[in-house]
Order: C-alpha cells, then structure tokens, then sequence
C-alpha cells in the first residue's frame, strides 16, 4: 500500500496537504467557536468563479481564486457586520452566484475546457510543488496572523465588548480573521476541491469539539484529524482510484462519528 | 473641588430613533452609583456610550479629560450584560480573567499570576482551571468581575450585573461590590431595574427613561413621582437591606 509514496506527485499531495490540515486545524475551531463553518462553504465555492476566472484570462488561476476568495469573504464579513443582510443570506446568494459564475466563464472559453470536476472535487494528479510551495506560503502567514493576533481573535470570540474596552482592535481583527480564512479556503480547495474544502476545515475541528474542554487541547486534536484525514484519504484514493477530495471526506466523517460515539458514550457513564 | 466624572448633553441616537436624549450628569468619583429606569430607557446605551463602545454626541470627562482620551492612558473595567458572553468558547476562568491583562504586555508567567491574584478576590482561585463554560451563573459573574478588576482600572462599569440572578446571589454581589469598592477605591457606574436591593447599596442613584429623571439622594428619588410613573400604576417598592433583613414598603 505504501509504495505509493514513492511517487513525486503522491508526495506533493501529502506534504502539501498536511500543511493545509494544520492550517485548516489552526483556523477551524475558531470558524466553529464564532459560528462561522458556513463561511468557508461561502468561500470555497467563491473560489471556483476566481479559478474559472484565471483560466478565462489566461492567467494563473491560483491567484485570481485568491483575490476573489479574500473579496469574497471581506465581502461577506463586511455585509455580515453591517447587519444589513444576515450572514448565511448573503452566503447563500454569493456562493450561488460564484458557481454560476464560475460555470459560464468556463463554457465561454471556446476550445479549451479545463477538467471542472478536478476543481470542483480535487484531483490528485494535478497537484504540483508549485501548490506545495504554496500551501507552505500560507501556513507562514497564518502562522505568523495566529501568534501575533489569535489570543485577541479568542478574546473577541468570548467577549467582543469587552475586547474593544481593553484595546483590541475587534473590526481590523474580524476582517483579517475573514482575509486569513478565504486564504485557507484556497489551499484546502487546491487538495480537496471546491465543493469539499469546507470539511478540511470544519469536520476536525467539530470533532475535536466533541472530545475537549481546552481550546488549546481542541486545536491541537483538530490539526491531528485533518493530517490523519489527508494521509488515510490519499492513499485511498490512489488505492481506488478515486477523487481525493470524497476520499479526505470520507475519513473526516468517519473521525467526525468516531468523535460522536466517544462524547456519547462518556455521557453515559457519567 | 471633588473629583468628576461628567457627561455633558449626552444623546445617542440608532436608526434616527433617539435612545439618549441630553444626559447631563455629575458623578462624583470613588461612590457607587446607579442608573435606574423601565426596560428600553436607555440604562445600557448610556453605559456603553459611557464605556466608548457606541458613538454619541455630547462630551464624557474625567477630572476634565475627554473620556476617548482618557482611555488611552487608563483602563475602564466593564461588567457586561449577562448573556453578552459567548460560554460555548471553551475558555477556562483565568483564561477569561487573564483578558483582562491585555494592555499590560505581561509574560504569560506574570499574566498568569496576576490573574490568580484577581481570582483569589473574588473567592475562585480553586476554579481556576475549571471552564467557565460549566461554571454556575453566580460563579461566572465572579470570574467576570476578577477579569474587570484585572485591568486595574478605577472606573467599573456593570451593565445590568444582576439580570437572572436569586436575591441570595443579588446579595452576595452587592457585598463582594462594596469589599472591591473599599479596597481598590473604585467608581462604580451601574444599571439595574432592581431598585429593592439597589437603593440598599448605592450612593446615588439616578433615572433614566430616555431623559435623565430629576436625580437626588437615594430616600428622596425614591419619593419622585416620575419614578412611579415610569414604573407604571401598580408599582410597589420594596426595599432591602440585606438579605433576612426587615423589609419595608415604601
């Protein structure tokens, strides 16, 4: 079974995707804490419309999906502030406008049709070491976001007024926080495509959730379940042959059960 | 000359509706004081217009410095609403009082054990690592006021502390308050539409029903008709002094 790894392209998928679980388990308890899942969903799909984009212009599609994502979700944190439109409303409509989006562009790109369902589920012959280097470039910054501003980002979490009261500064936080997720929404895209990439971020954590009463403990298993997910479901995935982004979901629903099961039964012999 | 807090012509107004109309208060520092008034009066926005964290018109000062000012230099501690706090965040109790050390650029060493000072306060030192999330209403209050005090601020602001609690836990708050007062020398700006227990405890006490009410003394507010007006026909005031304590209609 593990004479896949041999493979350079098996190897980038799992560098590169380990990287993004311990990004996507950095971000994803905060996401669940503040009742955000929903926006990497947003974010994800509004990534394929930025993919579609690139390879409309003839250009990289990775950092059109970037800069709509980031758009994307300042946008939505924005409309979500504001208080105009609540925020899953919003999501709602733009994640369906990004794929509608993202769909006429590509058909409107006359003899070239990339393979939708790659991006759309993951491929794992398509990732390269540029994709690697890439996850690696955002697992610096969000590192870099989560020592310099997490402890605030948590406090924020717990008590926003309180926060500004004692000098956080709650806004410029909330739409980095939101610039940070969308960043991290691309890099799971990138391994898991777009309709799944939410579950990178979200499955782990809530599982984690399920198993702690420490956030640090709650991060720390979140970023344990996304690589397990990763690797288990590579191999899955060139075992039989299929997309790697249903084979990474499969193995974080089953830690996701697994996670139920326990908290079940601990309830039960309290 | 004693030292103020003042609010001058203070208004505050949300969606073109007027919540605070033309505040003018004088608030003597180092007394306990409390704002009372119906439910939508306008207690909470004047206390987070008080706190900076909604815009207004109109001036705050302390000892003549423009509270945005003032709140650069000095912290302000503040009491949220029951219920503003978000439990489900799995944030132990010094975790939560150590938020209250944010301006102070500690080591997570020092931090820790300032806040274990601030716990032991407030009688939760042995909850420390408990998680708040699974702590009992009276207990999270404590956290929260150990947390207030952890900014080592002069001014406190509670905004409706007492909201959900039984008269045993209002009491035992109102005696912790008057301990933390007497020891740190704090101001305390509150607002209750309790007026039993509040008018046992406070140094001043003033109305709000979107206007300031006509503030005096304790006994002699408690005598203005606006008071019964806004409280409506049937109401009754009975006034506590401590818990197992006469009571008497006033």
């Amino acid at each position: 079974m593990f004479e896949i790894l041999k493979f350079p392209f098996v190897q980038n998928a799992i560098i590169g995707g380990e990287v993004v679980a311990v990004i996507a388990g950095i971000l994803g308890p905060l996401l669940v804490f503040r009742k955000m899942s929903f926006v990497s969903v947003g974010v994800s799909h509004g990534t394929f419309a930025g993919i579609a984009l690139g390879i409309f212009l003839g250009i990289s599609p990775l950092g059109t999906a970037v800069i709509f994502a980031i758009v994307l979700g300042i946008l939505i944190g924005f409309v979500s502030r504001t208080g105009k439109v609540s925020e899953d409303a919003t999501i709602g409509t733009l994640f369906a406008f990004s794929m509608a989006l993202g769909i006429w562009l590509i058909s409107l790109n006359k003899g070239y049709h990339p393979d939708v369902m790659g991006y759309l589920f993951g491929d794992l012959l398509a990732i390269s070491r540029k994709d690697v280097y890439f996850a690696i470039v955002i697992l610096a910054i969000t590192s870099f976001w989560y020592l310099k501003r997490g402890k605030a980002i948590i406090y924020s979490s717990f008590d926003e007024d309180f926060s500004k009261i004692v000098g956080i500064p709650v806004e410029l936080d909330y739409y980095l926080f939101m610039a940070i997720s969308a960043l991290i929404t691309v890099g799971a895209v990138n391994f898991v495509g777009v309709v799944l990439a939410s579950s990178m971020m979200i499955a782990p954590a809530v599982s984690a959730k399920m198993l702690s009463k420490r956030f640090k403990m709650i991060t720390f298993l979140s970023i344990i379940f996304g690589m397990v997910s990763i690797f288990v479901g590579i191999i899955l995935s060139f075992e039989f042959n299929i997309s790697s982004g249903p084979s990474v979901v499969f193995v974080t629903t089953t830690i996701f059960f697994i996670s139920l099961l326990i908290k079940w039964l601990k309830n039960i012999q309290k | 000359m004693n030292e103020l807090l003042e609010i001058k012509n203070l208004s505050v107004t949300y969606d073109g509706k007027i919540a605070v109309k033309n505040v003018n208060l004088k608030l003597e520092l180092g007394k306990f004081h409390v704002i009372m008034g119906p439910n939508g009066g306008g207690k909470t926005t004047l206390i987070r217009a008080i706190a900076g964290l909604i815009p207004y018109s109109g001036k705050v000062s302390v000892n003549g410095t423009d509270m945005k000012k003032y709140r650069k230099s000095h912290s302000i501690g503040y009491l949220a609403q029951r219920g503003s706090q978000f439990y489900d965040m799995p944030l132990s109790a010094i975790e939560v009082v150590e938020m209250g050390r944010y301006r102070f650029k500690e080591k997570s060493n020092e931090r820790r054990k300032n806040a274990l000072r601030f716990l032991e306060e407030v009688d939760m030192i042995s909850r420390a690592d408990y998680p708040i999330g699974d702590m009992s209403g009276g207990q999270q209050q404590r956290v929260l006021i150990a947390r207030a005090l952890a900014t080592e601020s002069k001014i406190m602001l509670m905004d409706e502390p007492l909201t959900g609690m039984d008269p045993k836990s209002q009491s035992n708050f109102y005696e912790m308050i008057e301990k933390i007062k007497k020891k740190h020398g704090l101001t305390i700006i509150m607002s209750s539409h309790d007026i039993g227990f509040t008018t046992a405890y406070a140094e001043n006490v003033f109305c709000i029903n979107r206007e300031l009410v006509p503030h005096n003394e304790v006994v002699k507010l408690l005598n203005e008709p606006e008071v019964v007006k806004m409280y409506g026909p049937n109401f009754r005031l009975t006034k506590h002094y401590h818990l197992h304590s006469e009571e008497n209609d006033v």
